[in-house]
């Protein structure tokens, strides 16, 4: 167990920066997860936090000590790769033994705790198997195991999962959860799966641009984004964005006009700053309802472009007049799709602002 | 793949019959083709296992007729000219090559591989390179640099300069390329050093290119002429390849039968390696000629 | 700027460049510097210029070894693989065991150690009482002295040659058939292709590259031709080439001058015109290559 922090690093290869200026605080025994696009540099982090990849500015403190110029092997940090790594000529006792076997410690020792990890891992038969003759779920167990062996300060997944098939990667993903709560132990796990992360993370790191977002609990960033970028990553389907102008300005409350052609909106909101005159809507499509009718002018015509039946669910994508895509989310009655014309009306306690430059726009 | 054309042209008329001419055909020419292959090597079986006198070209045979006159042959030459030592030096020569190839090119490859350091570009560019210039043009100062080293009819004479192999280096590169990175990485973790990750993960996992190569470098220096034949002069440090050369000089008034059954002793090993092995050989040899 | 870390990765490589630069870069400048003197072992050596290179170029063994280097390649690298291709395509229609059967017999060749096939195919070729010579007779053909001879010299030699040769090219252009994707074969028996429209449609386009190679290492190895004229003639630096020099090639000329004569610098010369020959030959040859890329 222990806690780290990430302090002012950066690193670039030659002119391409990947990651800018990070600074991160990661809390003992937290389950973190940095998510984010590929080549948003959260890999790139997790192999300077594992010491694979140098971090040449900033500080990288495991326990408040500085790791940084600290061989990857002295860390205390033990790392899951996404293809395995698992060592083919070995059986998969020899792979989990692997480090104690060069660490030279006594053949009793490693037999008791490879046995133990084996056993919390359910490996137990499978431990004179090589990696060819194991299943894509049994090598992941087997490379989960050779890190628990290690007895890390730090676990380090690196998009570990992503090999599976969906239904292996659901029960993997329960199987981590619950060693997490066995072990205790700091864990930070790279994905590029945002459903992912929001199941596994205590917190979730939100990365793009080697840059970090945002970072918090899971459903704190899913309901309260700092921009654009957070709020469209997280959720799926994504979030709805409307352009629209900001008709008037009162203490408690403002006026938007113009969403999706002609309609009007009106929000409560604290002390909006009366310069802005145009703001972009982050709706999700839970917030978005069907309406009868054009009744009120906050109602938005649309033409409805497709429809996705789920059973449980109906996603309905509707083309708003300004070619806006607009998803409704509709879980009360399946969607009949004979009509083309229908009217949508938007939950202004779901809406959320965002200037321009994608920035929140927050009620004070 | 005969029989997938069949079915799409069972239609043909009178196809049944094409079929049986092809196939027969194809036998045919395959069998006799296999003959000419392996006629010469039988040949030599035929005339070494055989009472003396008979010339068997103008009586052929298709199987031995004498095993005892053919073991009285190959004790002959055993008993009467240092064959024996020329094997011991052979087989040496080969498996300090062998050895010092793969231990000096699996280093080597597993660097180039696997990992950046200054200089490894040109390095490999030029060591590349040296894969065109033709043996002949380094063989004459290769000599010259053995003889002023006074290695001339030594062991190391024949062994060293041979190791540098830039064709053992290139396929054992090829196949390290293959390694992920994340394994290194992982043995990295593992607290395995720079060395342990070579000695416990590159070369185990390497061992098919390793074995490949070793029968390779085996079939080359044991029939290897030249470089035996002017750096080892001696009669001292022939090897086999020089000893039968003695018997096979024109001039030599030594019986066909009694050339032969040399032939057949020197012949001997890399049959038995083929035999053993002709899978692994024939694989090797597609594979890094299809790479190349 | 030099780093730590590197040490160990150069202390890995160092064996072997070591060994690369005592025994090929350096024999390779020397003998560069060797072509420009007169050095025959005895005498002490003298800076000569290009005269090395000129009495080379001037004497009558190197135009007689350059022509028969030049008839030998022209017949045996297509003859080869020709053979080669055929032997491949014969393989591979058998399936499994009999493939893997048969494979092996047609390597077979190619694993016996050149002294040794050369030596085979001497008393093959043994005028009178030879194998060649006996089935001759059988048919009442008179004897044919195949290796002294100056008409069938030539071509008893190209024969060893394919016959040494043909099981190496096979194994690779048979493993270049096995990556032939079969939907090429299965989409062109749907357009009605004959088996030797697929020949000529699929399998040689698309073994262009490494019909391209095995031509390249033919011809490269075909340049530096020894073993196989040299155990058949005289097989001693004292007596090679055979009846009028008939099987005189360039690197038998070479060593006969070095050995035989102990000319080094002439022979170290000798080398030299022929890298410079190999290198543009392959030049050449990748030149072509480019161009026939493009359409």
């Amino acid at each position: 167990m222990a806690d780290l922090q990430i302090i002012n690093v950066s690193k670039s290869y030659g002119a391409v920066e990947v990651l800018r200026d990070v600074n991160l605080s990661i809390a003992s025994g937290e389950f973190v997860v940095f998510v984010g696009p590929s080549g948003c540099g959260k890999s790139t982090l997790l192999r300077m936090i594992s010491g694979l990849e140098e971090a040449p500015t900033g500080e990288i403190r495991l326990e408040g000590k500085v790791v940084n110029r600290v061989d990857p092997a002295k860390r205390g940090v033990a790392m899951v790769f996404q293809s395995y790594a698992l060592y083919p000529h070995m059986t998969a006792f020899q792979n989990m033994a692997f480090s104690l076997t060069m660490a030279r410690e006594p053949k009793a020792v490693i037999k008791e705790k490879v046995g133990r990890a084996a056993a919390i891992l359910r490996l137990e038969r499978l431990l004179d198997r090589r990696p060819g003759e194991l299943s894509g779920g049994q090598k992941q167990r087997v490379a989960i195991g050779r890190a628990i062996v290690r007895e890390p300060k730090v676990f380090l997944f690196d998009e570990p999962l992503s090999n599976l098939d969906t239904e292996l990667r659901v029960q993997m993903r329960a199987e981590l959860i619950q060693l997490h709560a066995k072990l205790g132990t700091t864990m930070i796990y790279v994905t590029h799966d945002q459903v992912e992360a929001m199941t596994l993370a205590d917190k979730m790191v939100v990365m793009n641009g080697g840059i970090i977002q945002q970072h918090g609990t899971p459903l704190g960033l899913y309901d309260d984004p700092d921009n654009k970028f957070v709020a469209g990553f997280i959720g799926s389907p994504k979030m709805n964005f409307i352009k629209a102008k900001v008709e008037a300005v009162r203490t408690d409350a403002i006026t938007l006009s113009d969403l999706g052609g002609c309609s009007r909106l009106e929000l409560p909101f604290r002390n909006f700053d009366a310069d802005i005159r145009e703001v972009e809507l982050g709706v999700r499509t839970e917030h978005i309802d069907i309406a009868q009718d054009a009744g009120t002018t906050d109602i938005l015509a649309a033409k409805v472009a497709f429809v996705e039946e789920l059973g449980d669910v109906t996603f309905i994508h509707t083309d708003l007049p300004t070619g806006e895509r607009l998803v409704v989310r509709s879980s009360k009655a399946r969607h009949r799709g004979s009509s083309t014309e229908c009217f949508v009306k938007l939950d202004p306690a779901g809406v959320l602002l965002f200037g321009t430059n994608g920035e929140r726009i927050r009620s004070a | 793949m005969t029989t997938d054309v069949g079915l799409i042209r069972t239609a043909a008329p009178g196809y049944a019959l094409d079929l049986s001419i092809w196939t027969v055909l194809k036998w045919t020419v395959a069998i006799c083709v296999a003959v000419v292959a392996v006629f010469p090597i039988i040949w030599m079986i035929n005339v070494v296992f055989a009472e003396p006198g008979v010339p068997v070209s103008i009586n052929p045979r298709l199987l031995p007729t004498s095993l005892s006159a053919g073991i009285a042959k190959i004790d002959t030459i055993l008993s009467e000219t240092s064959y024996l030592h020329a094997y011991y030096i052979s087989i040496t020569y080969s498996l300090l090559t062998i050895a010092g190839v793969l231990l000096i090119g699996s280093m080597a490859a597993f660097e180039f591989a696997l990992f950046e350091f200054p200089g490894k570009r040109p390095m490999f560019v030029i060591v590349m390179l040296s894969l065109m210039v033709p043996t002949a043009v380094t063989l004459i100062p290769t000599y010259l640099l053995t003889a002023n080293l006074g290695w001339l009819n030594t062991m190391q004479g024949l062994v060293v300069p041979g190791l540098a192999s830039a064709f053992g280096l290139f396929m054992l590169i090829q196949f390290m390329r293959t390694i992920p990175r994340e394994m290194i990485e992982a043995a990295r973790l593992d607290g395995a050093s720079h060395f342990q990750i070579y000695r416990h993960i590159a070369l185990p996992m390497s061992k098919n290119a390793l074995v490949t190569l070793a029968i390779l470098i085996f079939m080359q220096t044991w029939g290897n002429f030249i470089w035996p034949l002017i750096v080892a002069p001696s009669p001292q440090m022939y090897t086999v390849g020089q000893v039968v050369g003695l018997f096979n000089a024109p001039f030599s008034h030594v019986t066909v039968d009694i050339v032969m059954a040399a032939n057949l002793l020197a012949a001997l090993p890399p049959l038995i390696f083929f035999l053993l092995f002709q899978r692994k050989i024939v694989e090797g040899i597609a594979m890094s000629g299809s790479k190349g | 700027m030099f780093d730590k870390k590197h040490i160990p990765h150069l202390l890995m490589v160092f064996p072997f460049l070591a060994l690369f630069a005592v025994f090929f870069l350096y024999p390779i400048v020397s003998g560069f510097v060797y072509s420009f003197y007169d050095w025959n072992a005895t005498t002490t050596s003298r800076f000569v210029g290009l005269a090395n290179y000129q009495r080379i170029v001037h004497s009558r063994d190197f135009s007689k070894a350059m022509w028969n280097l030049g008839s030998y390649i022209i017949i045996t690298v297509p003859v080869g693989i020709a053979v080669a291709f055929c032997l491949a395509l014969l393989v591979d229609s058998f399936k499994g065991f009999w493939q893997n059967f048969f494979r092996s017999i047609f390597f077979m060749p190619v694993v016996l150690p050149m002294f040794l096939a050369a030596t085979i195919w001497r008393w093959i070729y043994t005028p009178n009482i030879g194998l060649l010579n006996t089935t001759r007779g059988f048919f009442g053909l008179p004897s044919v002295q195949f290796l002294n001879d100056t008409s069938t010299m030539l071509y008893s030699l190209i024969a060893v040659d394919v016959w040494v040769s043909a099981g190496f090219n096979m194994v690779i252009i048979l493993a270049g058939m096995k990556n032939i994707p079969r939907q090429y074969y299965e989409a062109a028996r749907l357009d009605g292709a004959s088996k030797l429209q697929e020949i000529f449609y699929i399998t040689i386009p698309m073994l262009y590259p490494v019909l391209f190679f095995v031509t390249t290492y033919g011809v490269i190895s075909a340049l530096q031709v020894f073993d196989t004229p040299w155990l058949l003639t005289g097989s001693s630096f004292s007596q090679y080439g055979g009846r009028q020099n008939a099987l005189l090639f360039p690197v038998m000329d070479m060593m006969g001058r070095g050995f035989g004569e102990l000319k080094f610098g002439q022979a170290a010369a000798y080398g030299f015109i022929l890298t410079t020959v190999i290198v543009s030959v392959t030049a050449v040859m990748f030149a072509l290559r480019k161009k026939g890329h493009q359409p």
